[in-house]
Parts: C-alpha cells; structure tokens; sequence
C-alpha cells in the first residue's frame, strides 16, 4: 500500500501542476471586446459549423478594421466604442447538448467573453443560451431554427433567422398557391425529419401549419442522425406516396437521403426543406444532378445579388477565410448578421453594460444589408421580427428564386423530373 | 500484521477523502469554475466507472449496456423536475429501482451467453432503449427534457452560478461507490466475483452459485448506475436520449476503467484522472482550431497507453514501481556478494 500511496501522490502532484499552469494563463489585452463562437467544429455537422465561424470572422474583420468597399453598417470606422476591436474566441460543442452547456461557461467565466454568437445546433443552442440567460449575458443566435428557442421568454437571447414555424407556414402558402395558380392538386403531406430536437420540431410544426392549410400528413418519418443507410425510412415515404415531401435532414443525411430515393426510383411531386443539407452549396454541388427540382426556404446564395447587392463586397472577405469556391449560405450569413447587429448595438448603447444593450436590441429596428428585407428588429423573446426567406429551387445547380412570385426569377418545375430522365 | 496493513488502507483512505474534500479551498480550483468542472466529470466518471467495474472488472462480464442504466436514472430524475415539478429526490430513487428491475429482467437471459456473445446482446440493449425513448412521447422523444429555472439549492439539487455544491455532491457519490467497492473487494462477495472471473465452471464446482452472484453484480452495478445518471442531468440540465442512452456512452464506462485498470479499486480513479482533464484541455486548446485536432491527439495518446500496457495505467505504475523494487533488491543482493 505504501506503493500505491507513492505512485498515487506522483501523479496527483503532476496533476496539479497541470491544473495550475493551465488555470494561470491570462490573456492580458487592453481595449478588446471579447466574443465566443461555438459552434459546431467536428462531428456529422463540421462544415456547417466552419462556415458559421468563418462568417462571424468576416463580420469581426469588417467591423475591426475600416472596410470602404462594404456597404454595411460599421465598415466605414475601425473598431466599436472610440477604437475597441473584437477578439474572437472559438470553442467546438461537437454537435452535444451537454459539451455546449460547458463551453458556454468556460467561455463566460474563464474567457471572460462579452457575449456568444452560435450554435448552429438547436439542441445545443438550447443549454448554452439558458447559461447566458442565468448570468445575464448576450447570446446571439444566427441560425438555430428551433421555434421553441424564442419562445422561452429569454431578456438577452436573439435570434436572426427565421424559425420551423415560418417555413412550415410558407411551405403550406406555396402549396395552396400551386393549387389554386397552376392545379396542381396538392394534397397529401409526407415528413422525414431527424429524431433531434432540430427534426422533431420542425416536423411538429410541419404539422400544425398542414393541419390549419387542410392538408393531409401521411407519413411521419424520424430517422436517426448519422444514419448509413435510410432504405427503409424511403421506402415508408414510397409505400405513402405522398404528393409532397418536407424534409429536415442536416448535411451528409439530406445527401443520403437523395441518393437514397435515386437508388428506389422513388420522388414525391414536390419536395420542400428546412434549413438543412439543401441550402447547402456544396452539398449541392457533390449531388449534382441529383440535387435538382429540390426546393427549400433559403435566406441567402449567390443568385440573391440583385436582391441584396451590399454581400458581394463582404463574400469576398469570406471567401478569403473559408476557400475561394465557397459563397455564403442561409446558414453561415445569418451567423455574420448576430455579430454586426451585436455590434451595432453596442455602438449605439454606447456602453457594455447588458441590460443597456439588451434594451437597445429590443427598441431598434436595424439596418442589415446581409438580410433578406434588409432589416432586423426583435419581439419578446428575441425573435427577428423580420426574418425572412424565400423559396427556392435547384435548376441546374443553381439555387432559382421561384416563390413568393412577385420575387421570383423562374418558374418552379413541376413535378419533380424523374430519375431516369434526367 | 494483516490488521495492520487494514488499519493503514483505511488511513489512506481517508486521507484521500479528506484531500479532496480540500481541494475546493486552493485558490486556483476556487478561482476557476472549469477547472472545478473537470474535477467534477473526474469524481463522476470515476463512479460511473467504478459502478461498471463490480460486473465488468471484478466479475468479468464486459457490458456495453451500462448507458441504460445511467440513461433510467438521468431520466428518473428528469421527469420528477421536469414533468412532475417535484425535486430531483423521488425520482433518483425511483430511476435506480427501476434500472435495477431492468437489469436483473435483460440480463437474466443474456447470461446465457458468454464472453464476445454476451457484450454483444448488451450493444443490442442500448439500441433497443435509444430507439424506445427517442419516440417515447411521454418522457418527450428525441425532443428530451429541458429543466425549467427553479429555485437553486439541495432541495432542487441545482445550482446556477457555482460548481462548489455539484463538487461535493459528486464528491458523496464517490465516496458511497468506491466505499461499496472496497467493501465488497474485502467481502465473501467480492471473492465470488472474482471466482466467476477466472472459471465460472470451477466456481460452481465449488458450490458457488455463478447466475445469481452475476446476477446480483449487475443489479447492484445498474443502481449505483442510475444514481451517476441523474447527477449528470442535474449538473447538465438537461436529457435526451442521445446525452445519456448511446454506444458513445456505454464506451465511457468501459474505457475510463480498463484505461486505469479494470478489477482494481482505483483503477477508475485512474483512468477518469487521465481521460477526462485530457479529454476537456485539448479540446479547450485545440478544439477551437475546428480540424479535430484534440480528438486525434486524445485517441492517440488511449492507443499509446494501451499498447504500452493493456493492464492500463494501474498495470503502468505497477510495472514502474516493481522495477523499481526489484533494482532494489539485485542491488542488496549484490552488497551481500562484496
């Protein structure tokens, strides 16, 4: 035992050395405002996570140094508040509720962060912004979609994009615009979601908004995520055939998914997303063909210039930090909103303090050029009253506006073109 | 002499329990809430881990199972907060009941299988329970539960601006397990655990009844389970199926203690020391950097160990230490031949 006692005290004490030498280190700045990015940066959902935190560095380049060439908000001037500059910290949540929750406060405590801008994730989103809520500090939520997030009655919780609800609301407009424009006779509704708090409630309200459209679900398909295979979450929706599809499958599962219906010769009429793998441009890219007629809400890409013509400048700051062959997406730009709208904020608070820039939040109505609509104001609960998207569809490779109309660049193509004519 | 020796293990022990109960109070640890986390998942794994050793290291039986257990308990207490708006109590005490029931109603069959087989049906039982409650409507699916803002305090077992109290309580349950454990390792049980390790056959020949003592091993391994489970929804806040009833889970039973040293009473001691401050450092210094080079690092650094010593770190300081004992002795030998 006397052994033991040794060997035991040897590794307690390099232990502690460790812990001290770790514990000690202090990052000593003057005139910084430190932010936290948490996202996810490894796991099924690394590459979205990546482009959110690239996104929210283009945004602290443009807001730190003077940027002439971008027209938004904070690019003319160097620095918030008379010369401070914004200093990142990242740290990874890995895509877990719980790796989420400790990373929000050790990067609150130890970090000493002003506020957080993530985390992609709704579940993780979820932990990590109750941590902020109970220190009473800023969290700035760019593209979780999870209704539910905002409706928790949070002070110092916002969120940019729009939610489940409002895309489930406009998938069910586009039908019954189909319906009544072009006779479509949609009527039967097939969900395919993940089973995370993302899918299922995105699929809930999928739901609630077909139920009041007077639409017919038939098929209710949870899978899990980070499946290899879904033959028989496809074959469910084929036996149901339903006229048209909502899916929420977040990136290697939406391209699974897709591949999935080529191998069974299998497609509904019309197939709508979530903010998912869709909306992304390289998943769209490795599908190819394949990720053709698909249609989805999208908040920005590249066939949106004219609409918003202040991205192009910004995109190529971006472009620097992520790869020259990868824009913006619905996701990612929504990530670099929360950091300008933080720092406008504080701008116009003209202080740090949290109430006093929370309060500043709520009562503006913010100028957003990277926003659909151009515009960011918050309702109790810190929802973007403003949030928008649009409906879009893959022709070609490209992601062509064709819904609301009076927006629209194209005409949707319907049905979806068979697998063997393509 | 025998009673000698036990007089000073139980000193030992107890200068151990009175170190950590110190530990708090160093200025460093008390400054810095992460690092008062870490010391947290190292009291937490270690008791799961501990929890798992009685049937995975003293009695041999490798379960991938363990996640179910701690799952029952996590949402034990979950659906007292949550659903009922009670405190956590009657519900951690209920969610141990009832992952005893389970695991005494799926092991029974499964230990008719042996070796490979039985960890086998035991990685079958986890997906089986994830799949039941991601769609479980009643315990909220995959949506899992989010505990509401309630009053701070030991009533409610929850804190929201210090770690200190979960410290301690994480603290309680390592003392309660590993105080178990070093009681059964010194009992007529423990030397039945053992018996069943090395031959179950010739265990029986001796009149040793092996079904019931694994029987027992896993019963009393899944309660102790249930309880590390529901402190780790109380400390989080929050369950789902995924958090608490995955494969992913069920591996941390397993290798924090064949890391440190599987049948050996601090051996998951051990092994949470390691893995988990390795396992939270480099994902703060590294994860940030988005490449995954803290989880490469981390898998590299259990590989190396492993090949170096699959008896884990207890084998390591073992082997240094008997080195060290026997230089010692060749060296007396060889002033008795001068």
């Amino acid at each position: 035992m006397i052994y033991f006692l040794k060997k035991f005290s040897l590794i307690l004490l390099t232990f502690i050395l460790v812990f001290t030498l770790l514990s000690g280190v202090v990052l000593a700045q003057e005139k910084v405002i430190k932010i936290g990015t948490l996202f996810p940066l490894t796991g099924s959902c690394a590459l979205a996570g990546s482009r959110c935190k690239a996104a929210v560095e283009t945004a602290v380049e443009v807001i730190n140094n003077a940027h002439p060439e971008c027209d938004v908000p904070l690019a003319a001037q160097e620095g918030i508040l008379g010369g401070y500059k914004i200093v990142l910290v990242h740290a990874d949540h890995q895509g877990k509720p719980d790796i989420a929750k400790t990373e929000a406060e050790r990067l609150f405590n130890q970090e000493k962060v002003y506020a957080i801008v993530g985390c992609y994730n709704s579940a993780c989103t979820n932990p990590a912004s109750f941590v902020a809520e109970r220190q009473g500090k800023i969290f700035m939520c760019g593209c979780s979609s999870s209704a539910a997030l905002t409706e928790r009655g949070l002070k110092y919780f916002f969120r940019m994009a729009p939610t489940d609800k409002t895309e489930s609301i406009e998938f069910c407009d586009v039908m019954e615009w189909m319906n009544e424009v072009k006779g479509t006779n949609l009527h039967t509704i097939g969900i395919i979601y993940e089973n995370t708090e993302f899918g299922k409630h995105a699929a809930d309200e999928g739901k609630l908004a077909a139920a009041e459209a007077g639409f017919e679900v038939i098929a209710d398909v949870p899978f899990s995520p980070g499946a290899t295979n879904m033959n028989s979450e496809v074959q469910t929706l084929k036996a149901k055939n339903p006229d048209v599809v909502f899916g929420a499958c977040l990136g290697g599962d939406y391209t699974l998914w897709v591949r999935t219906m080529k191998q069974m010769d299998w497609l509904p009429k019309m197939c709508l997303n979530y903010c998912t793998g869709y909306q992304d441009p390289v998943i769209a890219q490795q599908l190819g063909d394949d990720g053709n007629y698909f249609m989805g809400g999208t908040g920005y890409s590249p066939e949106f210039a004219d609409l918003m013509p202040a991205v192009a400048a910004v995109e190529n700051i971006y472009k620097t930090k992520i790869g020259p062959s990868v824009p913006f997406d619905s996701d990612s730009i929504q990530e670099a909103v929360a950091t300008f709208i933080l720092a406008q904020a504080i701008e116009k608070a003209g202080t740090l303090d949290y109430d006093k820039v929370s309060e500043t939040l709520y009562a503006n109505e913010w100028d957003s050029p990277l926003s659909m609509g151009g515009k960011v104001a918050f309702v109790p609960g810190g929802q973007n009253a403003k949030a928008m998207s649009m409906m879009t569809q893959l022709q070609g490779g490209e992601y062509k506006r064709v819904y609301p109309p009076e927006l629209a660049t194209h005409d949707i193509i319907f049905p979806m073109i068979p697998w063997n004519q393509r | 002499m025998m009673k000698g020796n036990k007089k000073k293990q139980d000193l030992y022990w107890y200068v151990l329990i009175v170190l950590l109960i110190l530990i708090p109070f160093i200025p460093q640890v008390a400054a810095n809430s992460f690092t008062q986390h870490v010391l947290i998942l190292i009291l937490l794994y270690a008791s799961m881990s501990q929890a798992w050793n009685i049937i995975g290291g003293y009695c041999g039986q490798v379960s991938f199972g363990h996640s179910v257990f701690f799952g029952i308990g996590a949402y034990g207490a979950g659906m007292a907060v949550v659903r009922f708006g009670l405190p956590p109590w009657p519900g951690i005490i209920l969610g141990a009941l009832l992952a005893t029931a389970v695991a005494i109603l799926i092991s029974y069959p499964c230990f008719k299988l042996k070796g490979h087989y039985f960890a086998i049906a035991t990685f079958a039982i986890v997906e089986i329970f994830n799949r039941l409650f991601m769609v479980w409507y009643w315990v909220n699916g995959a949506l899992g539960l989010d505990y509401p803002l309630v009053e701070v305090g030991w009533r409610n077992f929850m804190w929201y601006t210090t770690k200190i109290p979960y410290y301690y309580g994480a603290l309680v349950l390592f003392i309660i397990i590993f105080g178990i454990v070093r009681f059964i390792e010194k009992n007529r049980f423990g030397y039945y655990l053992r018996a069943v390790r090395e031959d179950q056959e010739t265990a029986e020949a001796t009149g040793i009844n092996s079904t019931m003592v694994k029987l027992s091993a896993m019963a009393l391994s899944a309660f102790l389970a249930a309880f590390c489970g529901a402190f780790f929804v109380q400390y989080n806040l929050r369950v789902d199926p995924t958090m608490v009833m995955s494969l992913q889970v069920s591996m941390v039973f397993v290798l924090v203690t064949i890391l440190g040293g599987a049948g050996t009473l601090f051996g998951p001691l051990l092994g949470a020391m390691i893995l988990i401050p390795l396992q939270e450092y480099t994902r703060v210094l590294w994860g940030g950097l988005g490449r995954g080079t803290d989880l490469i690092l981390f898998g590299f650094l259990i590989i190396l160990i492993m090949v170096r010593q699959p008896k884990g770190i207890m084998g390591l300081v073992d082997e240094y230490f008997n080195y060290k004992k026997m230089r010692k002795v060749i060296s007396a030998e060889s002033d008795i031949k001068y």
